[in-house]
Order: C-alpha cells, then structure tokens, then sequence
C-alpha cells in the first residue's frame, strides 16, 4: 500500500482541505484495484496514513459489498438477479454459469480462473439480463453469449 | 417521440460526450449568463421554473435551494446523487455516459447560486463507463479552466470530485451517501436537522440528483416561463423514463409530463415483449406500488395523474410485467434485495426486512400458512413511517403494493404450495 | 421557551431540548433503548414513538429523542397509536433475541426484560426460526459479549467514540447480520474506561467476566462510596450480599464479606455518569490479605499492650515525625488532628503511586495523584513536609506505600496498616487498621469536592478504626 501514497496524495489535493476521512473509500477502492483485495496490512499502512481509527475502516470494509478481504478468480462474473434481469432470463443465466463452471455462486474454480457472484441491480435494467466480467457490463446476455465469454477467458 | 425534449434533445454520436461537442450545441454559455446574475436570482428562476426532484420524491428542487442562505464565508457543499441505485432506474446513466457535460456545467450553475465551493458526484461503484465519462468530462473543463480556478471573467471557482460508492442500495439516500462520503459506514441520519443545515461534515449542503440538476442548465438558459410551456402545470418540464421488463423496446425516453401513458407503452416503447398482455406495471422504481393494466389505462404520465392512482412516479424506473408472471416469486426478489440492502441501523428495517424474506422464503417453499399474509401487511405497517431512512417505508410500500392487488397468488402458493402461475418470472415467446 | 403539552399536562421546555429531555425533566417517562443523556443521539432502536396532534385532528407518530420541543405542540406518550407502534418494535426487538433471562446476568436491571413485560407481553408471533449469532465472545479480558441478546442500540460503540475515544468497538457488516466487535489494534482492551458499556448496555449483551454467574442482582444491596482509586474520587456503589442472602456453606462464607461488583454514581460535580476500570477493580485492592493482628517487632501481641506501647513510644520521643496517609478519611485526619495538635511534624505521603501499565493521567477523569484524599491533608493539617526530617526519633506511619529506609537511624517505629506486608514485622509496634469498606467518612477531591462513602461490613475481630485509636494514643508512659 505504501507505493500507492503518492497517488493519494494527489487525490487527496482535490478534495477540500480536512477531508482526510473521506478518502477511506477511494484508498481502498485503489488498494484493492492494486492487490485484488484488502490485506490486513493496507489497512494498518491506511489508518496510519489518514489518520483514522482502525475500527473506522473495518467497519467501511465490512458493510460495502464490492471491497473483498480476500483474493478471488483471475475473472470475477457477476450477474445481476434483481427484478428486470430475472424477467429476462437471468435465472437461466446463473444455471447456465454454475454449470459451465461447475460452482455455485460465490465460488471460484479449482483452477482459479473465475469467480460467480449474484449481485442486486446493476443499473442497467433496459440491457436486461446483465453480467460483469471485472469491472465491465456486457448487456443483453444469452446463454451463447455467456458460453462465447467464458471460452474467450478459459 | 413522447413529447418534447430538454435533455436528450441531440444526437448521440461517439463524440457526442466530448467538450468540444458540447461546445457545438451552445455548451457553457449558460453558464457564462448565469454568472452575470445575482446568485438568488438563480434560485428563484429555479423555484419559479416548478423543477420536481427526480431522485425519486419529486421534492421541489427551488424550495430545497431555497433553504440554504448563502453566506459569503461560510462553507456550503453540492452533492450530485448518481448513486442509481433503486431497481429499475437507469437514467442518470444515460446523462453521465452521453451528457456528462451537462451535469457539469449544471453544478457550476447550482453551485454559485448556492455559495458552494466544492461539489462531488457520488456515483455507484459498479458504474464503470459512466465513471470514466463523467470523470473524462470533469478532467477536460479542468483542463479548459472551467473548474478548479475562477471562471475566466468572474471569481466564482468550483471544483468537483467525483467519488465512488462500493455497493450499497442505501448509499443512494440523502443523508447515507453523504456519511459514505465522509469515509464512515454509510448509516443514513434522522432528521432534524435537514442536510440543508447540517449536511457533510455537518456543513449545509445540497444533494439532487443527477438528472434534477441536469435541468438547471436549461431552465436558466430558456428562463422558468419558457420551461414551464413544457409539461403539466403541476409537473412542468420532462421525465426520463428508463423502461425495463416485459417490454419490446426497453431503454431509456424522455417524457413530456402529460403524455398518455398507454400511448407511451404500446407506441413509444413498441407495446408488450413477445405480444404478450400486460398483468402490470412498477411505476417509477420497485418501492413504488404496481398498477394494473385497467389501472393506467386513462392516465398520463405526470404526478397529478398518477399519485392519485395510489402509486407515483418515484425515480422513472418503469417495469412492465406481462401476464402469467408470479407475483410471488417477483415480491420474493424484491424481498431478498431490500433485506441485503437494509443497512441494519433502526430496528423495523432491520428486523423487518429480514423477517419478510423469511416469510417469502417459506411460501415458496411449500411451508407458508395462511396467516403470513398478514403478518407481511403487518411488517409492511410496522415501517411505514417509523424509520430513519426511506428505506423501510420503501419495502413495505413495494409490499403491500403486490399484496392488495395479487393475493389470490399468495394464497394459492400457501394453500397448494405452488404457484398458480409456474413460478415464472420470464415472458417467454 | 418552549410551552408543550404532553399527556394534557402543559410544561415548559428549555431552549434547544427535545422532547424526550423535557419530559424528562418534567418526570414524564418515555421509553428508551439507545438514547442516553451523556452520548449522541442515533434514534435507532425506535421505541421511544410518540404522538403529535395535527391541526386537523390526526396523529403522527415520531420518535422523542430526535424531535425538538416547540411551541403549542400536543404529544402523547400512550395514545393508542403509539402503544401499536411500541408493540411492533418490540415484537421487532425480540424477534431474534433469545429472551433466555432465566440464566443472563441482567435479569433485574434489564430494560427489554422491563418492557417486554409493559408493552408486549406476547409470545413470539414468528413462525421462523430465530437467526443465531455469537453466544459468547471475548471483547476483552473483561468483557463477554453475547450478539444474540444484542439490540444493536449502538450505546457501547458510542462510548467508546465519543467518551472514552478509544474507538475500541464497531458495528460490522450490515443489516440483522451487523454485529458489535472490537477493533482489531486491541484499541478496546486498552480502553481505560471500558467497563462502562456493561452500564450502558440495555440488555445483558455486555457482561462482566469478573461478575459472570457469580449472583442474581437481587441477591445484592449497593452501598455508596467513593472510589481511591485516585484523586477524582468517583462515585460508586459497592454491591455486596445482602444479609438475608448471605452464603451459608462455611467454603463460600469469605465471599459474604467481599464486594461483587462496582457501579458507577452519577455525579456531574465529580465524575458524570462514569468510572474507570480501576473502580471495578477494587473488589481486588479491598480483597488483599489483612493485617489481623498487633506485633511487637514481628511478634504477635495483645491489642492493649501493643495500644500501649505504641503511646509510651509516642510520648518518649523528642523529636516525632508522623507520615500521613492520603487514604485516611478527613474524619480520621480530624481526629488525629484532635488528639495530637501538633506534638508531630508531619510528612504527607502517597499510600498508592502508578502501576506499570497504568494510565496516568487523562482528559476525562483519570489523575496522576492514585490517592483518593491528598486534598483532604492539606485541608484538615495544612501543608506539610515531604520528608522524613534526619533527626527524628519516632516515626508514625499511618498507610502503606511508605519506604522505610527513609526512617533514620535508631529512630522507633510505630506502623498503622491494613494490609498483610513484611513491612509490618520491622515496626516496634504494628496496629491493623481498618479498611473503606469497615467505616464510612469523606474525601475531598484535587478539585475540592468532598463526597462520602458509607461502610459496608463489620470490623474484622482484631482490627482497629484509627478514628477511634488516635485518643488512646495520646497520655502519659506505659501507665493508663
Ligand atoms: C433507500 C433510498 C435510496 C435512494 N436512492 C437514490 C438514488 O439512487 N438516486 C437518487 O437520486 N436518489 C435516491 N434516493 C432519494 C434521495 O434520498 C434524495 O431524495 C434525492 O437524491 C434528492 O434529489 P432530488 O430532490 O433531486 O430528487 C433514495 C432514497 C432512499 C430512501
Ligand atoms: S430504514 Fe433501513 S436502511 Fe434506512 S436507516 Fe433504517 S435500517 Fe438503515
Ligand atoms: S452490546 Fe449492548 S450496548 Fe452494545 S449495541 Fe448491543 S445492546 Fe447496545
Ligand atoms: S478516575 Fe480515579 S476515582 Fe474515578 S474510578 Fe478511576 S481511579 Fe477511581
Ligand atoms: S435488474 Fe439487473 S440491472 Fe437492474
Ligand atoms: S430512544 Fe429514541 S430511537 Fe431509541
């Protein structure tokens, strides 16, 4: 984490002045960008850096659903359940997933290269059903289309 | 087209986004106009231009505004709510990917009306290209000494940061996504006092939507009567209505207030997926109640038309269900969302959602009795009201909202412990 | 000011208080779980609902802690609305609690237990099974935490941010799976204050480790003291077993004389609402192993020779020295005053100085000074030295935590203790003392506050009140 303070130091000089707390969320976005996940260490090297109690961050940590203490596949699949996608096909989506797969939600393969997550609405209800691979949506999925992506990534 | 058009009034083209785009279609002169006014004179064009919240409560932005007294010295904050967040809705979107320079120019506006010096977009986390466009837009108006600096002939100077959320439904409240950005646990606040007075970091502070403030531009560029000539009296200007569900041409569309609403369906949005008949429709946002297809049939689509109804516009997330779908299995996902998302502060949401999800577990199970019935109407009450958030209320609303209008499926799931219409939730050809 | 009416009755609020504080003021209770006078306001547990009249005749409903007193506002605390309200979330608080008060520590000062009974009284109207949490978690080596009796009012974690600072506990994770726990830096074992949250705790989710099991609270009377513990002086209240419940069984008898447990004493002038650990710990200072018994240089002796023998010493010297203890009680010190004028030159001494691992000094209550009357002294025997003078031939030293390589050479020592010490058997003459807990009196605090403590057991056979003891120090040689 130590190597990423210089970049925080210019996030930090967009904020206005005293706002060194608000930067928990964006350092760990970044932490977590660099390492795939949040170590015990980032943690302390952050708290020491902002100046913020440890139980501050722990509590952050813990209640968004995005940042992860843990490392996961090469490939993280999220497919939206919510309402809109499960009208249009994401049930079938996540079957079709964890079978190709062979895990269940919340898994990753034996081989390390996915990981499966349900998530709630992703915001993007109109391109119904909706998968993330990583940080990108890809819209209007199909089951060919899901197998075509997992083939390109395997 | 659903009327007329004041926000997706261009053509979106691979550059339509950029500065220099932007700047074709008379970008940044409202601002430049702006500043020739007095800050106040801002406001009250706002309150007299009628602009409703679109967030979701279509509070009325100009009295909000009207709240916070500027005073020169003292620190004011303008938050822009992307956090989109409510199932459904995704239109705000659609303005951060393709007008992110609208936004922009709308918070310098908003923000000398206001007296603020430093103003965030709080943007959801999953967002990635909108992220990188309204962030892209941000870095060329720096770039271009819009921001960051006093605006080339004035003094006024605004900088924006644009901070991202890491998922959470209730980040998208007022109050939780002004502590997310104070870098704590997102716990939404009990008011009093109002965010207008004691907001982040307990200074006053604005928070509107994104597509709310997207209006600003416009309004003070055509002057409030001008806006006002679009719309109803009572909703004056536009609606995006992002459309999902069982619908043939889903997306988002810009509404004219007034416009008829099975005009809107059957012709605007190309009538039912597959043909299929329509069973209902989530309004504005899943926590806003479902009306049946007789319901809307003489409505338009304005706060005056449907409120009434018992329903609401809320966020402009329209979901068309067709017939055969199960409303039991649609309120069970609805359920399960709102217990992942209670934040888990006051004890009726947290308990409650909970225990909803529980109850709707069961019945689809084969194991509810007749008496969960009521005891979902009952939770559903035990929230209405007595939470800090408007989350609770939400849940019950989406609830009782289902169970006045389909409990023959409820009962039918309980009594032969399947569902009277194969629990489908799909619209199949 | 505000002029409201709450239940018909009208009453006046002061400036900026809500609606809660001003019935409070007035006497009128309104229930409450996580609101607390000393700490922020959340309005999370919701139990605290109220009605206000509209003007068209209607009633809302709003939680009292949250809402501030205006003018002309209509409020009640029991309309049938708000007994729905209240009854829902009770239903709502106990869905997952696993109201066990048959084996919880609480029982008897537990608020839920007291509501349930007053607001909902009903089963559990739940068909599913409660949710499980932690039963037993260590918070710290002081304090077990059981999350399923947790009401997540957010009072401890409160506590530890906005009075003690330690930022020692959080809520994690979200919904009915958040969950209280301590910070992973042990910020929360550090915590000087901790024990604090087992007060603040409105259910027994918090329990002491010390107190586990050991008694149902109704065995217990609390008598009211003052902590030693430093200069503050706090309020407490020591707990120990009433006479009608004291342990028969000759194994458990020694437990009849101790103290179970220490609770704080609000006093604002002092000590607010709270106390620090040490308080808690002093069932352990008290509990040490006593002096019972007078020796001549190390010899057990009669107490009336010993009483003797220690006057004749007192009336031989020339040049005596008196070594004052800064625990002694401002009746002790009169009356030593009373029965010696100033045949002494006296030195004030500190009977307790910091442990290692102790805080110090702090900006809450905590003084460096771990003596409860060094105030006192100096009030009732004006100032005095520091040290022992050289030429002293007798040296009284009343307390402990005296070095006696600071007596001089051939000089005769009379020693007043309480506790068992090998320092005892080096005096010419040893008298046992009596301890806080055998005699009531007063301190004054470093700020000038003067409290009392009342005793709490009788005097152990053998043991003297120096309060007594100094008149028959005083007369002429070995002769009566
Ligand atoms: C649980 C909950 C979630 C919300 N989510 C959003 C959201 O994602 N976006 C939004 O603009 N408003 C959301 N709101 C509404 C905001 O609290 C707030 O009213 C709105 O941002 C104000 O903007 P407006 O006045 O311009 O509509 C939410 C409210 C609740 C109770
Ligand atoms: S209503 Fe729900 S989401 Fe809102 S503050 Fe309460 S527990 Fe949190
Ligand atoms: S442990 Fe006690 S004080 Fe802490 S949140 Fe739970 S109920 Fe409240
Ligand atoms: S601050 Fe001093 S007097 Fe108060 S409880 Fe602690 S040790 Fe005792
Ligand atoms: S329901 Fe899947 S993106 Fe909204
Ligand atoms: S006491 Fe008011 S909400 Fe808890």
């Amino acid at each position: 984490m130590k190597h990423l303070i210089p970049e925080f130091e210019r996030m930090k000089a967009r904020f206005p002045a005293g706002f060194d707390s608000s930067l928990v969320l964006p350092c760990l976005h970044r932490i977590q960008a660099d390492r795939g996940f949040v170590a015990d260490e980032d943690i302390v090297g952050l708290c020491e850096y902002l100046k913020v109690p440890r139980i501050q961050v722990e509590e952050v940590l813990s209640y968004y659903t995005m940042l992860r203490r843990e490392g996961i596949g090469k490939t993280h699949l999220q497919v939206c359940r919510n309402i809109a996608c499960s009208m249009r096909g994401a049930e079938d989506v996540i079957e079709h997933a964890c079978k190709r797969l062979g895990v269940k939600p919340g898994q990753t393969t034996a081989d390390g290269k996915f990981t499966l997550s349900t998530v709630e609405c992703l915001g993007s209800c109109g391109t119904a059903p909706v998968l993330m691979v990583n940080d990108a949506y890809h819209e209007n999925m199909t089951l060919e289309k899901l197998d075509a992506l997992i083939a390109g990534l395997s | 087209m659903p009327g007329r058009q004041l926000i997706m009034n261009f053509e979106v083209t691979p550059a339509s986004h950029t500065l220099a785009d932007y700047r074709a279609r008379g970008g940044y002169e409202t601002l430049v106009k702006a500043l020739g006014m007095a800050p106040a004179d801002i406001t009250k064009e706002v309150t007299a231009s009628g602009l409703l919240g679109h967030g979701g409560a279509a509070f009325p932005v100009g009295r909000k505004w009207g709240v916070m007294k500027p005073n020169p010295g003292e620190i004011h904050y303008l938050c822009a709510n992307a956090d989109e967040g409510e199932p459904g809705t995704f239109k705000d979107r659609w303005i951060l990917e393709h007008a992110p320079h609208l936004l922009v120019e709308s918070m310098l506006i908003t923000s000398y009306a206001l007296g603020v010096r430093h103003a965030f977009v709080y943007i959801r986390g999953e967002f990635d290209l909108p992220y990188r466009r309204i962030q892209g837009a941000i870095d060329e108006a720096y770039a271009a000494g819009l921001l960051g600096k006093p605006v080339p002939g004035s003094d006024f100077a605004l900088d924006i940061v644009v901070y991202r959320g890491a998922g959470s439904y209730v980040c998208g409240e007022a109050s939780g996504l002004i502590t997310s950005i104070e870098g704590r646990k997102p716990y939404p606040r009990n008011r009093p006092p109002r965010l207008t007075v004691k907001g982040l970091f307990q200074k006053p502070t604005v928070i509107n939507n994104v597509e709310s403030l997207a209006n600003i531009t416009g309004i003070i560029r055509m002057g409030a009567e001008e806006f006002r000539k679009v719309g109803t009296a009572k909703s004056p200007g536009t609606q995006l209505i992002s459309i999902s569900g069982h619908i043939a041409k889903p997306g988002v569309y810009e509404v004219e207030y007034g416009y008829s609403w099975a005009k809107f369906l059957d012709e605007d949005c190309g009538g039912m997926l597959h043909g299929a008949k329509m069973k209902c429709v989530v309004p504005g946002g899943i926590s806003t109640k479902v009306l049946t297809r007789p319901e809307i049939e003489n409505l338009t689509l304005s706060h005056e038309s449907v409120n009434p109804a018992g329903s609401g516009l809320g966020s402009g997330g329209m979901i068309v269900i067709a017939e055969g779908t199960c409303m039991v299995r649609l309120l069970q996902v609805l359920l399960r969302f709102y217990h992942h998302e209670s934040c888990g502060q006051c004890t009726p949401c947290r308990e409650g959602m909970g225990w909803m999800h529980r109850i709707i577990d069961r019945i689809v199970a084969g194991e509810g009795v007749p008496d969960d019935i009521e005891r979902l109407y009952a939770i559903s009450h035990a929230n209405d009201g007595t939470t800090i958030c408007g989350m609770g209320d939400a849940a019950g609303f989406a609830t009782v909202g289902i169970l006045n209008k389909f409990r023959d499926e409820f009962e039918y799931w309980i009594a032969n412990k399947r569902s009277k219409m194969d629990g489908r939730l799909e619209c199949r050809a | 000011m505000p002029r409201l009416t709450i239940d018909g009755r009208e009453i006046e609020a002061k400036a900026g208080q809500t609606v809660m504080q001003a019935a409070r003021d007035h006497g009128i209770f309104i229930p409450y779980f996580c609101w607390h006078p000393n700490l922020s306001v959340p309005g999370n547990c919701r139990i605290c609902v109220v009605g206000v009249a509209e003007k068209d005749g209607g009633e809302w409903v709003e939680i009292a802690c949250n809402m501030p007193a205006a003018e002309g506002m209509v409020v009640f605390t029991a309309s049938e609305k708000v007994k729905a309200r209240r009854k829902a979330t009770m239903e709502f608080i106990t869905l997952n609690h696993p109201v066990d008060c048959g084996i919880c520590d609480k029982a008897g000062e537990c608020t839920l237990q007291d509501y349930h009974f007053e607001y909902n009284g009903a089963a559990s109207v739940s068909r599913d099974a409660k949710t499980h949490a932690t039963k037993h978690f260590d918070l710290s080596e002081r304090i077990v935490l059981d999350n399923e009796r947790c009401i997540q009012c957010t009072r401890c974690v409160r506590f530890t941010r906005e009075i003690s600072m330690s930022n020692g506990l959080g809520m994690l994770d979200r919904g009915d799976h958040s969950i209280v726990r301590p910070s992973p830096d042990g910020a929360f074992a550090k915590d000087a204050y901790s024990d604090n949250v087992i007060d603040l705790c409105p259910v027994g989710a918090l329990l002491a480790k010390d107190f586990l099991h050991k008694a149902r609270v109704w065995y217990l009377k609390a008598t009211p003291s003052v902590c030693p513990g430093c200069e503050r002086g706090c309020g407490v209240n020591l707990w120990h077993r009433k006479d009608e419940w004291k342990l028969r069984s000759p194994r458990q008898a020694a437990r009849n004389e101790g103290i179970d447990r220490v609770t704080p004493i609000e006093n604002p002038a002092v000590n607010g609402p709270w106390v620090c650990n040490k308080a808690r710990d002093l069932p352990r200072l008290f509990g040490r192993v006593r002096a019972t018994g007078p020796l001549f240089k190390g010899a057990p002796a009669p107490c009336e020779a010993a009483v003797l023998e220690a006057r004749a010493l007192i009336a031989e010297a020339k040049r005596p020295v008196a070594v004052v203890s800064s625990w002694a009680s401002n009746e002790e010190l009169a009356a030593f005053k009373a029965a010696f004028g100033s045949r002494f030159a006296l030195v004030a001494k500190r009977d307790h100085e910091p442990q290692p691992g102790e805080v110090v000094q702090d900006d809450l209550l905590i003084r460096a000074d771990k003596n409860p009357n060094a105030a006192g002294v100096r009030a009732v025997l004006g100032e005095c030295g520091t040290e022992v003078p050289k030429d002293a031939d007798l040296v009284l030293v009343w307390g402990e935590g005296f070095d006696f390589r600071a007596v001089p050479a051939g000089a005769k020592i009379v020693f007043l203790n309480a506790f068992l010490a090998p320092e005892n058997g080096h005096a010419d003459v040893f008298l046992p003392l009596s301890i806080q807990t055998e005699r009531s009196g007063h301190y004054t605090n470093f700020a000038g506050v003067t409290s009392r403590f009342e005793r709490c057991f009788a005097l152990p056979p053998g043991v003297l009140h120096a309060e007594e003891l100094f008149g028959s120090l005083v007369g002429n040689g070995r002769g009566a």
